[in-house]
């Protein structure tokens, strides 16, 4: 009883334990701010990192395989598969019309398919959206919100993966790149929507001009290497696409390297599409086999990767395996006509087939991000112990200085147990108050990371959050309750242990000890 | 009925209440990092205080009046070689475990200090309170609140404290701190209560009134009491005085009470 009237009287009339209550609140704070951003960082490097592949990858790299329609409608019939789609990846060159240019991941999808087999849709940047509608001059609010734009249009062609011909009302092959990959559509720091500004022009006289242009309604051109069969390169191709659409995952990695085209173009410039391989019977005009092909072989078109989507029944590594057993049959049938089935499902380099789980394809991105977590708690640990032995060190001195209560409260007939409970409890308090304002004021600068991150910038050029380095345009705000909860549970556990040893003290000291005390 | 009758007492009187027998205290004071070197202070008292007496301890500054005081109201534990001990009620709280001590000191002693020995962020009723809260646990203080809230109102009224309840120890006098120092005391209605120089930092008119107050408060109650002074004149306020010097008991008057 008289423990937590001391404790109230101890907290309201004191500057130490306010200042106690000030370094947890400052160590939760610092805590829960940093596990809620690089967690939530990794939330959504997961998110969009699976949403952009689908859960497992069949892939046999550059040189492709053949007959892949046949293995996606076997995976296909497994009830654990959801879906399958063929895709050709390789990389390009992209000529922007300012003249840059910009090495891109190319992935020729057909988009069918592949819309069902990842988030295609969802990632498609341009198209209508109920959000916040921009003032007449344009400013603030989303762009895709006003009602007379392209914006249906756009949809339209980006779904189909081509630009409408206005004549004939057929789609040409087009392409979409990721939203940060020419660098024109800019992001606006205050409300995360992106707006198209001025876009470069390469002069004909090779100076470049800035304009008002909006990249869907422009023309890019792209350089591919195909390879024969030996992978050796053959010659560069060059061909120029309209932009049917933007698309922003918000891997900033993804977004600013990857270009979607049109699976069929893939296939053909890079000459994975169906052939026949002849032999010239005479070079010789005047031969008179000259002209008669012989066909020496036919060879099927090729992709070099399949995604695999779940039906959420399976954890991907089982999908993966699963997927591994299927092309096992497949192979079997077909046997020297597509990449061998290894032992295991992903042995790179091994000369055989890989199935991959999207964690595997990203996993650079998220065993780099997964170690810097580490890193960062590990050092937030150690941050926290230090602030426990502050805490430790803030107690022994008002335990120092409450001395002569201690004895006084003896005197009067307190325990043992009942003085170092005091102290335990004042402790508790302390951190009850400094780990909830702490949990309180980091959801607050979580909830306004972006504004507060966009306000340095503007007022002290501070960028922390560089884009180019975190992958995400828009830092994680979210804040999760299991988190804040554990955050403010280790808050005050840490104070429990700064004062549990003044509180030992406490209770040993001799009252006589403690009375005589100046 | 105690069985051995402590020297210090005529066969007349009663069991005594409390009492010393051959109590002996040393310090054991740390010279240096390895020498030890011990300070007798005690060497052997004996002192019975029959119920409702008033025993002032008469001695000179560092004759051991505090050390004795202390042991007497189980703070501290005498020399354990010593076969006699602190008795209370003819049982030996020189062998109380920590738990009885604490009880004993809790509900059977009430002491008061020199230095008041207030808690300065309780109020003047919340540190007469105090005694009541620590001899109850929280919830049997819940429900005693009232009664121990009545009483401490009617103790601190008695020293004519009535006006200032909510006051902080710093606002008040000295007088006024040790006038609730002692109302602290006795809110447990010990059957002893201690006083180490209640006066000792109080100007003679202001002591002359505690002294004042305390008896009147033994007048209504008949409570024992046991002073520690080195002022002769408010000894002889007593009921008996006894000198401490050189460790021991030297000399025992006996005044007859002193109506005035
Ligand atoms: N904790 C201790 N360690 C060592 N010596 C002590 C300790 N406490 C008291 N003493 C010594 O014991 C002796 C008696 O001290 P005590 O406080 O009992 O005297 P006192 O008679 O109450 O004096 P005063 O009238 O000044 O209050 C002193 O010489 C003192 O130095
Ligand atoms: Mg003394």
């Amino acid at each position: 009883m008289y423990q937590a009237l001391l404790t109230r009287r101890y907290l309201s009339s004191k500057i130490m334990p306010l200042l106690a209550a000030i370094a947890v609140m400052l160590c939760t704070a610092v805590v829960l701010l940093v596990w809620s951003i690089m967690g939530g960082f990794l939330v959504m490097l997961l998110d969009a990192g699976k949403a952009i592949v689908g859960d497992v990858a069949v892939s046999w790299p550059t040189a492709g395989f053949a007959h892949y329609e046949d293995l996606i409608d076997r995976l296909e019939e497994d009830e654990n598969v959801a879906g399958a789609t063929p895709v050709v990846e390789t990389f390009g060159m992209l000529g922007l019309p300012d003249g840059r240019l910009q090495g891109v991941t190319v992935q020729g999808i057909d988009v069918q398919s592949y819309a069902r087999v990842t988030e295609y849709e969802r990632f498609l940047y341009w198209k209508p959206t109920d959000g916040p509608t921009p003032d007449d001059d344009g400013v603030g609010g989303d762009w895709r919100a006003d009602e007379i734009g392209p914006w249906p249009e756009l949809l339209a062609d980006g779904l189909a993966l081509g630009e409408r011909d206005r004549v004939t009302g057929e789609f040409e092959p087009a392409l979409v790149p990721g939203i940060e990959v020419a660098g024109f559509s800019r992001r606006d720091p205050e409300s995360g929507f992106y707006r198209f500004g001025p876009v470069g022009m390469r002069t004909p006289e090779g100076d470049v001009r800035w304009e008002s242009g909006f990249l869907p309604f422009l023309e890019l051109t792209l350089n591919l290497v195909p390879v024969d069969r030996t992978g050796r390169p053959i010659e560069v191709v060059t061909r120029s696409y309209p932009v049917a659409n933007e698309f922003r995952t918000e891997v900033f990695q993804i977004d600013s390297s990857t270009v979607f085209m049109p699976l069929a173009e893939a296939q053909r410039l890079l000459r994975l599409d169906a052939a026949e391989l002849v032999r010239q019977e005479a070079t010789d005009p005047f031969d008179e086999a000259f002209g008669q092909v012989e066909v020496l072989d036919e060879s099927p078109a090729r992709v070099t990767t399949v995604f695999v989507r779940g039906t959420g029944s399976m954890t991907p590594a089982e999908l993966a395996d699963r997927c591994h057993e299927i092309y096992m049959e497949f192979e079997r049938e077909r046997r020297g006509q597509v990449p061998p089935a290894g032992a295991t499902r992903n042995e790179p380099g091994s000369g055989s087939i890989q199935i991959t789980t999207w964690e595997q394809r990203q996993g650079m991105l998220i065993g780099a991000v997964q170690k810097e977590i580490a890193l960062v708690l590990l050092i937030l640990l150690v941050i926290s112990f230090t602030a426990s032995f502050l805490i430790l060190a803030i107690f022994w001195a008002m335990v120092s200085e409450k001395t002569r209560d201690i004895g006084i409260l003896r005197s009067i007939g307190a325990t043992r147990a009942g003085v170092a409970w005091l102290w335990l409890r004042y402790g508790l308090a302390i951190g009850l108050i400094g780990s909830i304002l702490g949990a309180a004021l980091a959801t607050l600068i979580v909830w306004n990371i972006n504004p507060i991150h966009d306000w340095l910038g503007r007022t002290f050029a501070i960028t922390v959050w560089d884009p180019k380095v975190y992958y995400f345009s828009r830092i994680p705000n979210d804040v999760e309750p299991v988190k804040a909860a554990i955050v403010v549970a280790g808050g005050l556990g840490f104070c429990l242990l700064g004062a549990l040893i003044p509180a030992i003290r406490a209770a040993f000291l001799k009252p006589v000890e403690a009375l005589r005390f100046e | 009925m105690s069985t051995a009758a402590a020297p210090s007492t005529t066969e007349s009187s009663p069991a005594p209440i409390l009492e010393a027998r051959a109590v002996a205290k040393t310090y054991h004071l740390k010279v240096g990092r390895f020498k030890r070197e011990d300070v007798p202070v005690l060497h052997g008292v004996d002192l019975g205080v029959e119920p409702g007496q008033w025993v002032a301890i008469l001695g000179a500054s560092g004759s051991g009046k505090s050390t004795l005081l202390h042991l007497l109201a189980g703070l501290d534990r005498p020399d354990s070689k010593t076969e006699g001990g602190v008795f209370f009620e003819s049982q030996a709280v020189t062998r109380f475990g920590s738990r009885s001590l604490d009880r004993y000191r809790a509900r059977s002693v009430g002491l008061v200090f020199q230095f008041y020995h207030l808690l300065p962020e309780l109020s003047v009723v919340e540190n007469v309170l105090l005694g009541a809260m620590v001899r109850r646990g929280r919830f049997a203080y819940r429900r005693a609140q009232p009664e121990a809230r009545a009483r401490a109102t009617e103790l601190l009224e008695s020293f004519g404290l009535a006006h200032r309840l909510r006051h902080r120890p710093s606002q008040l006098s000295g007088g006024e701190r040790q006038r609730v120092a002692i109302a602290r005391a006795l809110i447990n209605d010990p059957k002893v209560l201690l006083a180490d120089e209640p006066t000792g930092n109080l100007d003679h008119d202001t002591g002359q009134a505690i002294i004042d107050a305390l008896a009147a408060e033994r007048e209504r109650t008949g409570r024992t009491l046991v002073m520690v002074t080195h002022d002769p004149q408010l000894a002889s306020r007593a009921d008996r005085v006894v000198h401490l010097a050189e460790g021991r008991i030297v000399e025992t008057s006996r005044t007859e009470a002193d109506p005035s």
